[in-house]
């Protein structure tokens, strides 16, 4: 394995805001090591033995929370899990003395996930041991957003070293590429996480959503707005769908999910209609028949399996360079 | 008798905004220049002379919106270390919203507050009772009975009375007591689940905004209902434009509204919150930097009447958490004056006059309270104020029981030295070394005199 180990500069990876197009570039470029390392028949590395890495979510989580532990362990690291079902946080601590309690036990890294937008960073500010972002309420996923951003670099191929290690380069990965982002985008960590980090690499992005879920101050974040799906996809390079929370119907944010899916689901008839047959990206669990149909998720415009492996090489990668030995 | 020589004396009802000299014992005895004390004094006074070179003096400010958290939060706060940071940071009579555990809706109540208020020997407390039972929106509690008993307005604030009808009843009723009844302008229905001001801020840091018209809705609402049918209206911590052109226009149709803004909401905005930073997290939310250009406007051409702090004491636990988590409220007492002085004052957006005028002559005027100037005959609450005094904000300094304010650890100048409540000096703002000394000095000659008499020294 060749990566370069020098200075990561961050103790604590919060969001995509925190991170430059070279920090970006830098992680991919180890989760390109690490993903032929995931390819070995033997999987395991011996680089992180004796370090420890604490799994704290107080929000169901099955896929990011199994990648991260996978990661870990992949690494040679330990795994200490806490979950709501399972630990005093359900009875009655705070969020800062179950953090403080993982402090008090060594660990070298904190993954959390939690219902609260600040949560991660309100951590941060008081622990010693680094910590992960594993989705802060409807603040940021930075983790998704790295991996989405990875697939599609991989998949448009520019991850080559001299795509990645050429000076000044890394914010034009994306560069001329369009990228659509649809569903619930108020209420989405993932839509906000990636609408940063796809900027950041040079990329062009479109939200699309009916204005309940993409109400007009969402143009804070600097991309195309439209509320008309074939409109949006209009020579897009890839389209990310976003899990519709059928709760959110309940609090009337959409009148009914038949509707939702008629205005907002993605089929194949539609992709092949947009003009570039843009690439599926969904970060899961997905709502087959509503944001996307079930014959678009299986056929090769998807990437969606594609992303499950490079969440985990670049989380492999993040924890490596958060927790290597300089 | 204290006589205060040539401070900067500033009382708006009396149009003094000067050099000039103040004599007082419980009541204001003289306002003019070259006072002579001795020309006053009796057998049963001394007179303490205070050169106030470099003060500025006026009329006790009064703090038509406080939450003094007794009974039931009194980790929080308690009536007598609320009522002496009160004190402290120049109020010398405050009004305690009835939010408390239980709410403040029954004529025991309404008595143990005030009289809680009296023993603190701090700022006068005066009770603001529920306008329905237990805050429910529903029932009105017993006005006039209350009203008897001592309560000065009536207010559901920390809620929004939700129901139209019960609104439109309770202006009304309350027209039997004459008080103003206090609305706290929330619906609920648009308001909830959030936790600061809707906007681009809000989309950014991924916290579930709370729309402008929350407030604006309501406001409007209360507007027409006092239209309708009369009562004396008063909206609290105005937070928004549309809430300010509401107010404006209903002050234009003749219909009896006033209105006040909170000091935070006229120095910070939305875009001063970042996700850790639960000491700004306030209801109503921090407004946009536009909305908080418009209070201040409409601040200085009195639309809004007055100013108020929303004093909200809160644990450090409570605000020790994720932001959304954490409860609304800002610990104001000890650091509004200063804030204001520091941000509106010194910058010339506020004069000193129009300060005292928001700050204690409108608040006394509509709440029909005894301070509010300077008038000979007026119970002495009076402030001594240093704008160059300066404290760094931190528990060596700090008399209220929480400390959720954002000035925590910061150097601000413009405080308080001396505060008088009704002619008696309070030890909690004490900072002006000469009021210090010629107040030792007066008890050590007081006591010499019981010595020689043999008497007991009479308790003040």
């Amino acid at each position: 394995m060749d990566v370069n180990t020098e200075s990561w500069q961050h103790k604590d990876l919060l969001g995509i805001a925190q991170l430059s197009p070279w920090d970006i570039a830098r992680i991919f470029e180890t989760a390109v090591s690490m993903k032929e390392i995931l390819n070995r028949p033997i999987k395991k590395l011996p680089t992180l033995r004796g370090k420890s890495v604490a799994m704290l979510f107080y929000e169901a989580s099955t896929r990011t929370r199994v990648s991260f532990e996978t990661a870990v362990k992949t690494l040679g690291a330990d795994v200490g899990s806490f979950s709501v079902s399972t630990s005093s946080v359900n009875k009655g601590e705070s969020l800062l003395d179950t953090a403080k309690t993982l402090d008090a036990m060594k660990f070298d890294l904190i993954v959390i996930r939690h219902t609260s937008s600040g949560a991660s960073e309100f951590l941060a500010q008081n622990l010693r041991a680094g910590v992960i972002n594993a989705g802060d309420g409807q603040h940021e996923h930075p983790t998704q957003a790295l991996l989405d951003a990875f697939t599609l670099c991989e998949k448009f191929g520019v991850l080559g070293t001299k795509h990645l290690q050429e000076p000044a380069y890394p914010d034009r990965l994306l560069t001329g590429r369009k990228i659509v982002i649809v569903g619930d985008i108020l209420h989405s960590r993932v839509a906000r996480s990636n609408a940063l980090c796809l900027q950041r690499l040079g990329a062009q992005v479109t939200f699309v959503g009916p204005p309940t879920l993409l109400p007009p101050e969402m143009a804070c974040w600097n991309v195309g707005i439209s509320h008309d799906l074939d409109a949006g996809l209009d020579g897009a390079d890839a389209v990310m769908a976003l899990r519709l929370q059928l709760e959110r119907q309940k609090s009337g944010l959409f009148p009914s999910v038949r509707e939702y899916a008629e205005l907002y689901g993605l089929t194949l008839d539609r992709l092949r209609r947009s003009g570039r047959e843009p690439l599926l990206l969904h970060p899961g669990p997905m709502n087959r028949g509503v944001e996307v149909d079930s014959e678009l998720a299986d056929s090769l415009y998807s990437v969606i399996e594609e992303q499950v492996t490079n969440g985990l090489a670049v989380r492999m990668a993040l924890i490596y360079l958060m927790s290597a030995p300089l | 008798m204290w006589l205060i020589k040539k401070a900067h004396v500033v009382d708006p009802a009396q149009g003094i905004d000067g050099i000039c000299d103040v004599l007082f014992d419980e009541f204001i005895l003289a306002v003019g220049q070259d006072l002579n004390g001795e020309d006053f004094l009796d057998s049963s006074h001394r007179l303490s002379v205070i050169e106030a070179d470099g003060k500025y003096l006026f009329p006790g400010l009064i703090d038509v919106h406080a939450h003094l958290r007794e009974p039931g939060r009194e980790d929080k706060e308690d009536i007598t270390s609320g009522a002496k940071a009160a004190v402290r940071g120049g109020f010398t009579t405050v009004l305690a919203m009835a939010n408390t555990q239980p709410v403040i809706d029954n004529r025991g109540l309404v008595e143990y507050v005030m009289s809680r208020g009296e023993q603190a020997q701090g700022a006068r407390v005066l009770p603001v009772a529920a306008v329905t039972m237990d805050l429910k929106g529903d029932a009105l509690v017993n006005m006039a009975e209350l009203h008897k008993a001592g309560a000065v307005a009536f207010s559901d604030d920390g809620r929004g009375v939700q129901r139209a009808q019960t609104m439109l009843l309770a202006l009304q009723y309350a027209q039997l007591t004459g008080c103003p009844l206090i609305s706290h302008c929330e619906d609920e229905s648009l308001a909830k689940g959030g936790c600061m001001r809707r906007g681009f801020r809000s989309a950014r840091l991924g916290l579930t905004g709370i729309p402008a018209a929350a407030e604006s809705v309501m406001a409007a609402r209360d507007i027409l209902l006092a239209q309708e049918n009369g009562g004396k209206l008063h909206l609290a911590h105005l937070s928004t434009a549309a809430a300010v052109a509401a107010l404006r226009w209903g002050k234009q149709q003749g219909i009896d509204v006033t209105g006040e803004v909170n000091p935070h909401h006229l120095i910070f905005s939305d875009d001063d919150i970042g996700l850790t930073q639960t000491c700004l997290k306030v209801n109503p939310p921090l407004p946009s930097a536009e909305d908080r250009g418009v209070l201040l406007t409409a601040l200085v051409d009195g639309t809004i009447d007055m100013l108020a702090t929303d004093h909200a004491p809160h644990t450090w636990e409570e605000k020790a958490r994720p932001f959304p988590e954490a409860p609304f409220g800002i610990n104001g007492f000890e650091t509004a004056l200063a804030a204001v002085w520091m941000s509106l004052v010194e910058p010339g957006k506020l004069s000193v006059s129009q300060l005292v005028r928001a700050w204690s002559l409108n608040p006394a005027r509509r709440f029909g309270l005894a301070g509010g100037s300077l008038h000979v005959d007026k119970p002495a609450d009076i402030v001594l104020f240093d704008p160059k005094h300066t404290e760094t904000i931190g528990q060596d300094v700090w008399l209220s029981k929480s400390t959720n304010t954002p000035y925590w650890d910061k150097e601000m100048h413009g405080f308080p030295t001396a505060v008088w409540v009704g002619g008696s000096l309070r030890d909690a703002a004490l900072r002006d070394a000469a009021v210090r000394d010629a107040a030792i000095q007066d008890a050590a000659i007081q006591d010499a005199a019981i010595q020689q008499t043999g008497r007991e020294r009479p308790s003040c």
